[in-house]
């Protein structure tokens, strides 16, 4: 047998089709009257030998079927009339069409959409080379407290470590970028050789950093990146040797990184990454930097990690500062580092979005079993016809699978669109660059419609093979057994999409809940009236603590001379969303046990106006004076909550602790107590302490100013103040009301995507639940009119109807609760002053949902009441 | 004979064709004429096995004009077919010798 001869033959029949068929009728007609002349010629009559002929052929049709079944074509020619018959069928029902199309769409486009986001932000390897091995060092001293490593800690990292391949240390920052227009502030990220050796990236032009550019005293050099040298620097080629002034210092630069070097996903957004020269420590603290470094090829994490905690032992007892011997250095995958405020949400959203998807793929699967039940009249007439259950099975399947397939290309529509609205809703979502339409994305696109497909076209197709559709037989009986078979799958779906509707609708509503309650949470400030403008002094021109002190001062009283603006005062950290830093500290009264970690609170630093430009009470004691200067006693002022919490029920006026290990400087003295100010968000306790800026050393101030001018006006008249001081320092303006509303956008965001959902799947499981009783209704008529006709009254139908789809609904409901109780460990992180599971929420989503089932089941269960008895019975 | 095995229906088809071309009537005709009616050919059958021999390259069709001056589809056997057609008759006869044989054995139930 040829394969040749096979294929030729095959493909003539098919490409051919007609003229094989025209042939074939011609040939067999040949064969009929060669066969009738013969019989004639043995003295048949003419009419009974044609009889006989188109007896011994067996049948024209028969033979003609059997023919084309042996061109070996059949699968394809059925194939493409199939679907030809179910674009028709599906044109003719356009709505319906419309109607799945979009629903399983939305939900499979929602889905891949979701899918690139998992798997961009989670499920990828960093895009550094052989990411994996990559880890951040942090010291740590409970699985929850971690903080930044010391030059102490790095220098001793790198003198004894056997576990990594390159270690470094960088801080992200920004900085006054001038001599380029107008001064103003970038993103920089201060980095030692160590850490562009452990990422393993590369420069396009020029070198990278060198360990001999780490040493203190060596030149001042700094690494620019693609983006910032086309910018600014007029190209990659004339960036090299070009000279940058960053607070007031020159750097040249000696490197520009490669477009493709993968910094973009680490949340660092600097476009200059000077080299960091660390000199040799003097003490334990202060933690300052971010340590990074590439694990040995072998190296595991557990092995890193006794190698890292070994040199923390070894370094207990050098530095005086330091008493805390449960802090280790301890080594994290930087991938977990990157996304980890990141996984809850995206979770989250990926369950929504997937508990859609499923109760999408369920409404269009009780849609389609409704219409294959509607169509078993013709499906009968179809197989008493001859078509075998197969061929009708093949009817069926076809139509699921144009439908799937539309619903595959609107699917991609969605998505895109999709993946455009996830950069709008989540901007700060870690890894966002990587996010698209990938090859991974569109295998997930096509698998889920597969799927969805095999799940809708199941019932239908199984109902059909297994002869409940298109028997034929005694249709009236085939309805009612079938009918009662088909209802049961009906009613699993529809108790399926409450039970998937309900989670969402909980965690919208909780999420809203915890939005109401955050929005009134007192942020502990007024921020009616105030501006800020944030200054950095750079070392350069403002090397010493008396330059410092001495430009704060000018810059206050500058303000406070301008007409229309009140109290002006100036804060090291802005509230809400700007922790500022944190601080150790030792009670005297109350010492922690030797050993033991101190106490850490957040640390901010204010001139005497700054409570009352921000509208914050002192509730006990005093504020901030001109006395509490660098000179004389340290003084701190607390919040309430810092207080309730580290001196519960005791007067905090008055009492002294040790603040940052320190223990032979002077102990500082609480002198007020103000009310809780939220820096950590409004989600967050209040706890703060204050020292006088005048007793600190900070070079990045925030002057917070009351005013009665427009925003406007007044950031215009404290620009031209600073200029006045310093043409060359960069300006960052803020007013405390933007911020405000701006801490809220991640929670209104987050409400607004679930409570979308939410609808989404309550509408659907409402849709779902109103096409089954409506298909009850149809399908009981008879009954319903029997009833009525034996004197039933009509509202009892109604309440047949409505009790029968509620107890679907309720039954959904029920299991419901189930999902909810999984969801909430997702939704925990998210929720503030609620539970993922609160009674009244869940309680009243429950009955939400449930009213949403009943005016859903209202409409077919008024037309029950409808049905007229003389009507039906007639009919029989 | 009532059914033919689709095997020995080609072989007969191969067999009527080596004298020469063919039209599917004609073919038919043959068989039960060499077969003297012990074959009677099923001519319901017939049109499929030729449209199968097509596909597997025995025999090839073409369109001419018959005794009847009427257009009829003849067949004709490939070198394919011939081959095919040597293959099967020795096969046949292998094993309706050996039949033959079984049949002759004399057993103790006599026959």
């Amino acid at each position: 047998m040829s394969v040749w001869s096979d294929t030729a033959e095959r493909l003539r029949a098919l490409l051919r089709r007609g003229r094989a068929e025209t042939e074939l009728d011609e040939e067999l007609r040949f064969h009929l009257e060669r066969e009738v002349e013969a019989r004639v010629r043995a003295g048949a009559d003419p009419a009974a030998a044609r009889r006989a002929a188109v007896l011994a052929l067996g049948g024209l049709e028969r033979v003609k079927e059997d023919v084309r079944d042996a061109r070996g074509t059949r699968g394809l020619e059925d194939l493409a009339a199939d679907l030809r018959y179910a674009v028709r069928a599906l044109r003719r029902n356009a709505g319906f069409t419309a109607a799945v199309v979009l629903v399983l769409g939305l939900g499979i486009g929602a889905a891949t959409a979701v899918f690139s986001v998992v798997d961009a932000v989670l499920l990828r390897p960093l895009p550094f080379p052989d990411a994996g091995r990559l880890v951040l060092i942090n010291e740590r001293n409970s699985p929850t407290n971690t903080w930044n490593i010391s030059t102490a800690d790095l220098t001793a990292i790198e003198a004894r470590q056997r576990s990594f391949d390159a270690v470094g240390a960088l801080r992200r920052g920004e900085a006054a970028l001038a001599g380029a227009g107008t001064p103003r502030r970038v993103g920089v990220a201060r980095v030692t050789s160590g850490v562009f050796a452990a990422l393993g990236v590369q420069t396009e032009r020029g070198r990278l950093l060198e360990p001999g550019d780490d040493a203190p005293g060596a030149p001042s050099v700094a690494l620019v990146t693609h983006p910032f040298a086309v910018r600014v620097l007029g190209g990659a080629d004339s960036a090299v040797g070009r000279s940058l002034i960053l607070d007031g210092i020159g750097y040249t630069v000696v490197g520009v990184i490669a477009r493709d070097a993968g910094l973009g996903s680490l949340p660092i957004p600097a476009e200059i990454w000077p080299a960091l020269q660390v000199p040799p420590p003097v003490r334990r603290g202060p933690f300052q930097w971010i340590g990074l470094a590439r694990l040995k090829p072998g190296v595991s994490l557990d092995a890193a990690a006794r190698d890292l905690a070994g040199i923390s032992r070894g370094m207990m007892g050098l530095y005086a500062d330091w008493h805390d011997s449960t802090a280790a250095l301890t080594p994290t995958p930087l991938k977990d580092a990157v996304v980890l405020g990141a996984s809850g949400p995206v979770n989250l959203f990926a369950a929504a979005v997937l508990l859609v998807l499923l109760a999408a793929v369920a409404n269009v699967a009780t849609l389609l079993v409704v219409r294959s039940a509607a169509r078993e009249h013709e499906l009968a007439v179809r197989g008493a016809l001859g078509a075998s259950r197969l061929r009708l099975a093949r009817l069926v399947l076809a139509e699921c699978a144009v439908l799937t397939g539309l619903a595959g290309l609107a699917a991609l529509g969605v998505a895109a669109l999709g993946l455009r609205a996830v950069a709008l809703l989540a901007p700060d979502l870690p890894r966002l660059a990587e996010v698209g339409l990938h090859g991974r994305a569109g295998a997930m696109l096509f698998a889920a419609t597969l799927a969805s497909g095999i799940v809708i076209a199941a019932a239908p197709v199984a109902a059909v093979l297994a002869g409940r559709a298109g028997t034929g037989a005694r249709p009236e009986h085939a309805r009612a057994g079938g009918g009662r078979r088909a209802n049961r799958l009906r009613a699993v779906l529809v108790v399926a999409e409450f039970a998937l509707a309900l989670p969402l609708l909980v965690g919208a509503g909780v999420l809203l809940n915890s939005f109401v309650r955050l929005s009134h949470v007192d942020p502990g400030f007024d921020p009616e009236g105030a501006v800020s403008i944030q200054v950095s002094l750079p070392v350069a021109r403002y090397p010493g603590e008396a330059d410092i002190q001495a430009f704060w001062s000018r810059l206050e009283a500058g303000v406070s001379a301008l007409p229309g603006i009140g109290a002006a005062g100036l804060t090291t950290a802005l509230p809400p969303g700007d922790g500022g830093d944190e601080d150790n500290f030792n009670l005297v009264d109350h010492p922690v046990p030797a050993g033991a970690a101190e106490p850490v609170s957040p640390w901010l630093y204010v001139s005497p106006a700054y409570f009352a430009a921000l509208g914050v009470r002192v509730q006990a004691g005093r504020d901030f004076a001109a006395a509490d200067s660098g000179n004389a006693p340290p003084v701190a002022i607390v919040s309430r909550a810092w207080a309730n919490r580290y001196l519960p029920g005791e007067d905090p006026v008055g009492r002294q602790f040790v603040q940052g290990g320190c223990y032979s400087c002077p102990h500082t003295t609480i002198v007020g107590v103000v009310g809780d100010v939220k820096y950590d968000g409004l989600a967050g306790d209040g706890v703060a302490a204050y020292g006088p800026l005048a007793q600190s050393f900070s070079r990045t101030a925030s002057l917070v100013a009351h005013t009665r001018l427009a925003p406007v006006d007044a950031f215009r008249a404290l620009r031209q103040t600073v200029a006045g001081l310093d043409p060359d320092l960069p300006v960052v303006e803020a007013t405390p009301a933007d911020l405000l509303e701006a801490s809220l956008a991640d929670p209104r965001r987050w409400t607004a995507v679930l409570g979308a959902f939410a609808v989404a799947a309550m509408a659907l499981a409402a849709l779902g639940v109103f096409g089954l009783m409506s298909y009850v209704v149809r399908q009981r008529r008879r009954e319903l009119g029997v009833r009525l006709a034996l004197g039933a009254a009509p509202r009892s139908l109604t309440r047949l109807v409505l009790v029968r789809g509620m107890r679907y609904a309720l039954a959904g409901t029920v299991l419901g609760l189930a999902l909810t109780a999984l969801e909430a460990r997702w939704l925990a992180a998210l929720l503030f002053g609620v539970s993922a599971l609160d009674p009244v929420t869940t309680a009243a989503a429950a009955a939400l949902l449930l009213a949403a089932a009943l005016a859903a089941c209202w409409i077919p269960g008024a037309r029950a009441a409808r049905v007229s008895a003389l009507e039906v019975l007639a009919a029989e | 004979m009532g059914d033919l095995l689709q095997g020995t229906l080609e072989l007969l088809v191969l067999k009527a064709l080596t004298l020469e071309p063919m039209h599917g009537w004609g073919i038919g005709n043959r068989i039960d004429q060499l077969s003297r009616d012990v074959f009677q050919v099923q001519q319901g059958s017939l049109y499929p096995a030729l449209q199968r021999m097509l596909r597997k390259g025995w025999i090839r069709s073409e369109w001419r004009v018959s005794d009847h001056h009427r257009r009829a589809r003849f067949y004709r056997l490939t070198p394919a077919g011939r081959r095919e057609l040597a293959r099967r008759s020795t096969e046949w006869r292998r094993a309706s010798h050996a039949v033959d044989g079984i049949l002759r054995v004399r057993t103790a139930e006599g026959a």
